[in-house]
C-alpha cells in the first residue's frame, strides 16, 4: 500500500507509523474521557485516520482510507486538517 | 559515455538543519538568508550554502566550507523566526555519481529514481536499507548526494558493497 504524503508524494505504508481513527477529539474536562480513550467506531468502508510519516518528512497526516479495501482517498497535513 | 561509478564521502562541509517558527513562510526565511529556500522536497542554491526542503517548514542546510560555527552563525541570522540546529557531526553526505548511480540507489529506495520523475534539483526524505536518508540531484551526470546520520555511514557502505557488484554485470538489468 502507498500512501500519498501532500509533502513527499506517493510513499510506501512502511514508512508511516499508524495511529487510528482521526475523528475522536480529546475533551476539555474528564467527561467523556473514557470515549475519547476507548471508543472507536470500526466503520467497513471509508474512514480519515492518523498517520505519521516517520521516515519522511516527519509530520502528522490525515488519510482518507477504505477498511475494505485499502483504496487510498487522499491525505491532508494533519495540522491543518479540521477536526 | 558516462564515467564510471563513484562514491565518495564529501568532506569539509558544514550542516544544519532549519526549523521555521510557528507562522513564520519560507519568504520571510529567504529575505533573512538571501536565498528563498524551498517549499516542496527541492533543492535551491546560491554560492554560500544549498538549502534542501526535507518537510513543511524544514531544511537542511549545506554549506561547501565547513567553517567553524556556520551553523551559530546561520542561527544568528534566522534569531526569532527558526530553530538552527548544527548537524555537522550528526550527518555524513555520500556522493554517488557516475554510470548507474541512479541505478544503484533505485535498489534501495522505493520512491521513483527515473530521471523523468527525480530530475536535478529534486530532493527525497526517505529510507535505503532501513536507514533514513536525506537524497537529491546534483547534475545529469548523474550525480546524487545522500545524506545519513554518520554513526549508520558503515551499514550504509555495506549495503553499497552488497548492491553494487550485480550493477557491473551487463547481462542483469536493474530494471
Amino acid at each position: 500500500m502507498r500512501l500519498p504524503c501532500p509533502f513527499c508524494g506517493d510513499r510506501d505504508a512502511s514508512e508511516f507509523v499508524y495511529r487510528g481513527d482521526a475523528a475522536p477529539v480529546r475533551p476539555a474536562t474528564s467527561e467523556g474521557f473514557y470515549d475519547y480513550v476507548y471508543l472507536r467506531e470500526n466503520p467497513a468502508g471509508p474512514m480519515r485516520e492518523h498517520w505519521y510519516h516517520a521516515q519522511g518528512c516527519r509530520n502528522w497526516l490525515v488519510v482518507t482510507r477504505d477498511t475494505r479495501t485499502h483504496e487510498v482517498f487522499g491525505a491532508v497535513l494533519a495540522r491543518g486538517a479540521a477536526q | 559515455m558516462a564515467e564510471p561509478l563513484q562514491i565518495t564521502a564529501r568532506g569539509k562541509v558544514a550542516l544544519a538543519t532549519v526549523m521555521a517558527r510557528k507562522g513564520v513562510d519560507a519568504a520571510a526565511i529567504g529575505a533573512s538568508l538571501g536565498l528563498t529556500p524551498p517549499t516542496g522536497p527541492l533543492t535551491a542554491q546560491d554560492e554560500t550554502m544549498t538549502l534542501i526542503g526535507v518537510g513543511p517548514g524544514a531544511w537542511l542546510a549545506i554549506s561547501e566550507y565547513g567553517q567553524a560555527g556556520w551553523a551559530a552563525m546561520l542561527g544568528g541570522k534566522l534569531a526569532g523566526i527558526a530553530s538552527v540546529s548544527d548537524q555537522t557531526s550528526g550527518y555524513i553526505v555520500l556522493r554517488v555519481s557516475g554510470e548507474g548511480a541512479g541505478d544503484l540507489l533505485q535498489k534501495g529506495a522505493f520512491i521513483d529514481l527515473d530521471r523523468t520523475a527525480f530530475g536535478v534539483g529534486a530532493a527525497a526524505t526517505t529510507v535505503i536499507a532501513h536507514i533514513g536518508v536525506i537524497l537529491w540531484k546534483v547534475d545529469d551526470a548523474p550525480t546524487f548526494d545522500v545524506a545519513l546520520f554518520r554513526s549508520f555511514a558503515d551499514s550504509f557502505r555495506d549495503w553499497i558493497a552488497a548492491s553494487a557488484p550485480g550493477l557491473a554485470a551487463p547481462s542483469s538489468p536493474v530494471r
